[in-house]
């Protein structure tokens, strides 16, 4: 084995271990190495490198206790990819479909902060990481009658590319692959769909609503007196 | 008296990362010496090595997990799977939940932007 090849397994780049050794490449696991095609690392020599240098100055802290073995894992360096690229080399779980989409990060609990990584832990389907989600407020009623429908903030799933409604060959009715067609989640404030959002890994947008505005009038200011100039009373 | 069922575990936090690290280890390596007694007892059609692999990768997806609680819900995650493998609790589809890739290889993504933009994904 050659040091070209990035290793996350502790003591590997440092001694050798078996031949059949699992290599994670990302932060994300491959398919089983009997899978035909092999694909040639996407990195370039001198991340491999300098990954290799990282991972075995912390393997020679460690062993000089520098560092003790009782703290948090310290993630790899973050794959260098452009950011909100899809990523394709990305964990496939037993619901991924054709109609899937690609997901841009999936969740692994490495990242900083109190947000519980739910994603991680519910075991729920890796497209709902995939998908969009919008968080907006719904408008209110163009009618007359009040706004009361308008005060909470709702999540919306983006509807799919591919499978989001076709015809069905036998009878001529609408299916669909998009099982998060018809789900509204509603959230008293933004900030808690937010965070929902950010704990379950979905890609969200918040789309601002669009508030009223609204002069406040008097009728009295109709007669007040204003010398020499034409009295005009702004509406809108 | 209650018996607790074969394989159980008592649920119970990790006291530090020290504490999380040998917990997880001692269950992978539990899981990695029922291997062959899964493909046994499954009748799979894999080989030993291949759920060896398996187990391996889905410990590496959680390498890098930052919180000791939620270390702690995976531990327990762990147990649970483990117990109601080897008690022959699950049916064989349960198990090949996790061998997608292996039973069906066309069920990948793909693997650069022409082929999933010709597939149609987003």
């Amino acid at each position: 084995m050659s040091l070209s090849i990035p290793s996350r397994i502790a003591g590997a780049a440092a001694r050798r271990t078996s031949s059949k050794v699992f290599f994670a490449q990302s932060r994300h696991y491959h398919p089983s190495p009997s899978s035909q095609d092999a694909t040639p690392p996407t990195k370039s020599v001198q991340e491999l490198e300098s990954s290799v240098e990282t991972i075995s100055a912390r393997l020679h802290e460690m062993k000089t206790g520098l560092i003790p073995l009782g703290s948090p894992p310290v993630g790899p360096p973050t794959p260098t990819r452009a950011r909100h690229q899809p990523d394709y080399d990305a964990a496939v779980d037993y619901r991924t479909s054709g109609f899937s989409p690609i997901p841009k990060r999936l969740m692994d609990g490495s990242e900083p902060g109190e947000t519980v990584a739910a994603a991680v832990l519910s075991g729920a389907p890796q497209d709902l990481q995939a998908r969009t989600v919008r968080i907006y407020r719904p408008a209110k009623t163009a009618t007359q009658s009040g706004d009361w429908h308008s005060h909470h903030w709702i999540m919306d799933w983006d509807p799919l590319g591919k499978g989001y409604r076709w015809e069905n060959p036998l009878m001529g009715w609408q299916s669909s692959a998009d099982f998060m067609n018809g789900e509204r989640i509603p959230f008293k404030s933004k900030e808690d769909a937010i965070a929902f959002a950010t704990k379950q890994g979905y890609e969200y947008f918040v789309q601002e609503p669009n508030v009223r505005r609204f002069v406040p009038k008097a009728y009295a200011n109709n007669f007040v007196h204003i010398p020499k100039r034409l009295k005009v009373i702004p509406t809108k | 008296m209650i018996n607790p069922t074969y394989l159980a575990q008592r649920t119970r936090s990790s006291v530090n990362w020290t504490d999380a690290r040998f917990r997880v280890l001692k269950s992978y390596r539990e899981w990695i010496r029922a291997a062959p007694e899964i493909q046994n007892m499954y009748s799979l059609n894999l080989p030993v090595s291949t759920v060896k692999n398996k187990i391996r990768q889905e410990f590496e997806r959680h390498r890098y997990v930052a919180q000791l609680p939620a270390v702690d819900v995976l531990l327990f995650q762990s147990h649970s799977e483990f117990q109601e493998t080897l008690n022959y609790w699950k049916q064989l589809n349960h198990v090949l939940k996790y061998f997608r890739i292996e039973e069906d290889p066309k069920a990948k993504l793909p693997s650069n932007f022409m082929g999933g933009f010709l597939q149609g994904r987003n």
